[in-house]
């Protein structure tokens, strides 16, 4: 069945992970997605751990697309690598400031080809300003944009997130929404256009609802360990066998709810606590009786208790107790995927469902110029005189 | 034409964090956002402190471009009008649960009769199927839940979350993805359906990369695997900060260079530092094993020293930044993102803007976020309801 962007072509000259992805999540929309490498291979590659000698970053940030290697230093491949774009819908690139125009790949050449090809410029920082030129790093930006200074233990310092990709992946999916925006005004028009994102606006885009504490006081909102400025009670709590149960009351019916799960009913309108904004002025007076009282029974119990009156609540999970747990395998939100190159591997799932037209199947990608000769003779264009 | 989603209506009954900040990027799109609120309003104009004035400093960030309109759903009368606003909407996004949509005759099914080629898209904490199907989610419950905790702090201390809100926005963005998909689908065949996100997809979508490195490596090591297990990173630290680096291949000339003025003469030889320190800065294997190396190196520098001797050997190097030394950095002037949006009570704030840069279909921030039922009767009476109906509706508590 023909996914929303059958007949749509992406040329994807990215490299690591935010253009990647971005191409890979359109690839899972149904486009034909070609990935364009220089013949010594992206910076993916280097990065480990493989996985039978391919780079996971390479493997996982290049689903649903086919791989070409073209030498955009030879003249030859520049105009193999025009005549793509004359047939593509969308192109990505995230080069330095000069780089793309030098290979002749630039916006106005590029317009003045295909009208209707929607141009993607990504960049770390921005084109212009002191940090034009710095590489957009997934751990400098999360240093750079703020990220790091609202997360950590209560009164220590600011920490890194230790999966470095989300800030990438985070400026992908933005990206994907603006192509998606084109697309459909280019159902309108009948034009292209150019869009610009920037890996630190992206950044800062996420971090909306914590930079809008920023505004409202003029203050830093300090690393709170698992708790939140602005709804309480939001966070974990240490139970009788030493593991935490993380705890969300975010709706004010939950919170009557909870103080039955708790077995704490006077608490529920104790005037101090009988609302979000009541319970954030009162923090420091109910956390600990909430602590206290967690401190009384083992971790399955709140569970269960919580579970029943219908509070939010989760165990810290990780890979083990997620991998087959029913709600990630009956949702595909974790699957398995067969690959021809690196056997079956644990992958991510789609992140949308469609009633009519669903998105997939998820496509193993492959190794460096696997598909060149393929997408070449597709396309019409000869490889001959290639090296 | 500005937006690329100009001239689409939008009906939003969400709340929160997640459907707001999906309905927000649709309204900075252009699209026409009626945001459906209960009559004690939406639940993050009680998430505060703190406040700005007596609006949420949150609630303030996540709707702006939107119009207001109590209704109470839960009634029959309620129903009533949000299915005649579907009815001539292209847009219709619940946040109500899986089968809650369902039992007050609002879901796709229902709605799909009087709107065929409505989208309609649906937000779910967990996902619509599996025994977590029916319980509500909250930001940290699903960073717990979808290993992401197990990347901060320290094994055997409490765990730490994100402070960024990110199951309830990056899946906002999701939904907004989903929703012009299927718009664009739309245009070309004439054909509504359903999507669906959730919180949990999110995260665990967007932790892909820790999957696939978990489940077959050919060994247990790199950045993906080490930092699991590694204890908090705060970057390197220096005389009045903290910054990171990376370092870029150079020639040895410069790398001995640089590791003498910082005093490292040892490490020259040091196998860990070797090809231009690419194993002994950043992601490298060696960088958290060398790190107290560098940091004795940048013992007597300030950030900014460090950052500009980083860059003279064209590497990479930022300083780790809190919300007020970024805020006033040039770089984010540059960037022309923070907005002031004026609002009729709380008065000026500022707020980050739309991200996307388009040439044409420019996404803009045209009005604040709105007063609780603010446009009620403005959009009442557009969908044809007289005074009397709207005072009955008013009468019956359905509407404030």
């Amino acid at each position: 069945m023909p996914g929303i962007l059958d007949g749509i072509r992406v040329f994807d000259l990215t490299i690591a992970a935010v253009g990647p992805w971005a191409s890979k999540l359109l690839g899972e929309l149904g486009a034909d997605v070609i990935k364009v490498e220089a013949p010594e291979g992206e910076l993916s590659h280097v990065i480990p751990p493989p996985i039978k000698g391919t780079a996971v970053l390479y493997i996982s940030a290049n689903f649903n697309k086919r791989h070409i290697v073209l030498d955009l230093k030879q003249e030859g491949d520049r105009a193999i690598a025009l005549k793509i774009l004359e047939k593509s819908d969308v192109f990505i690139q995230n080069m330095r400031p000069g780089a793309v125009e030098r290979l002749g790949l630039g916006y106005d050449v590029a317009a003045q080809l295909n009208p209707r090809l929607i141009y993607v410029a990504a960049s770390a920082y921005g084109r212009t300003g002191p940090m034009a030129k710095e590489a957009g790093i997934d751990p400098n930006l999360q240093a750079f944009s703020g990220w790091c200074s609202i997360t950590g233990q209560p009164g220590g310092q600011g920490e890194m997130f230790r999966h470095l990709a989300h800030l990438d992946i985070n400026t992908s999916t933005m990206i994907v929404e603006s192509v998606l925006q084109a697309l459909l005004a280019r159902e309108k028009t009948g034009k292209g256009q150019k869009i610009e994102i920037e890996m630190l606006a992206a950044a800062l885009s996420l971090q909306t609802t914590r930079v809008a504490e920023y505004f409202a006081t003029a203050e830093q909102p300090q690393p709170m360990g698992s708790a939140v400025t602005t709804t309480v009670p939001h966070q974990a709590f240490l139970c009788e066998d030493q593991k935490y149960i993380a705890v969300g009351v975010v709706r004010e019916e939950q919170w009557p709810r909870f103080c039955q799960a708790v077995k704490l009913e006077d608490l529920r309108n104790d005037p101090r606590f009988v609302t979000n904004t009541k319970r954030v002025e009162h923090r420091a007076e109910l956390i600990p009786l909430l602590e206290e009282r967690f401190r009384t029974k083992p971790a399955a119990w709140w569970a269960i208790r919580l579970t029943k009156e219908r509070v939010p609540n989760s165990r810290i999970m990780d890979f083990e107790a997620l991998r087959y747990h029913p709600q990630a395998v009956q949702n595909g939100h974790i699957v398995d995927l067969e690959t021809p190159h690196w056997g079956t591997l644990s992958v991510d799932g789609l992140p949308w469902r469609f009633s009519k037209t669903p998105a997939g199947p998820i496509r193993p990608g492959g190794l460096k110029g696997e598909h060149t000769e393929e997408v070449l003779r597709e396309l019409g264009l000869s490889s001959r005189g290639r090296e | 034409m500005s937006g690329a989603l100009a001239g689409y209506t939008v009906v939003d009954v969400t709340q929160g964090l997640c459907g707001p900040f999906a309905s927000l990027r649709l309204g900075d799109a252009g699209a026409e956002v009626l945001k459906i609120e209960p009559p004690v309003g939406d639940v993050a104009r009680g998430m505060g402190p703190p406040f700005v004035g007596d609006e949420s400093a949150v609630f303030l960030s996540l709707n702006r471009n939107k119009k207001s309109l109590t209704l109470d759903v839960m009634h029959p009368e309620g129903r009533d009008v949000v299915r005649r606003l579907i009815a001539g909407a292209d847009v219709f996004l619940e946040d109500l649960g899986p089968g809650e949509a369902e039992k007050w005759g609002l879901g796709y099914e229902d709605v799909q009769k009087i709107n065929p080629k409505l989208v309609y898209c649906a937000i779910s904490a967990f996902g619509e199927e599996g025994p977590l199907r029916d319980l509500p989610g909250a930001e940290l419950v699903v960073q717990a839940m979808a290993d992401y905790t197990n990347s901060l702090g320290r094994i055997g201390e409490p765990p730490v979350r994100l402070g960024s809100d990110v199951a309830s926005l990056n899946t906002g963005i999701f939904a907004s993805q989903a929703i012009t998909a299927a718009l664009f689908h739309r245009a070309r065949t004439g054909e509504g359906q359903r999507v669906a996100v959730s919180l949990l997809g999110t995260l665990l979508h967007m932790r892909g990369i820790m999957w696939t490195a978990m489940s077959d490596p050919d060994d247990w090591y790199g950045f993906h695997l080490d930092h699991y297990t590694k204890p908090p990173d705060h970057g390197y630290k220096t005389k009045d900060g903290q910054v990171y680096f990376g370092l870029r291949r150079g020639n040895s000339e410069d790398w001995d260079r640089l590791l003498i003025t910082l005093g490292m003469v040892e490490t020259l030889n040091d196998p860990r530092f070797a090809g231009w320190g690419r194993d002994a800065t950043s992601i490298g294997r060696y960088a958290a094993e060398v790190k107290p190396l560098w940091e004795q190196g940048f013992k007597e520098m300030t950030n900014e020293e460090v950052v500009r001797l980083i860059h003279e050997f064209n590497g990479d190097a930022v300083p780790f930044m809190d919300y007020p030394t970024l805020f006033a950095h040039p770089q984010v002037e540059a960037l022309n993102i923070v907005q002031d949006i004026e609002h009729p009570t709380a008065g000026l704030f500022k707020t980050i803007g739309p991200v996307w840069r388009f040439a044409e279909t420019k996404a803009e921030i045209h009005s604040p976020p709105p007063t609780l039922g603010q446009h009620t009767e403005e959009v009442l009476g557009r969908l044809g309801l007289t005074n009397e109906q709207i005072q009955h509706l008013r009468t019956q508590g359905i509407i404030r």
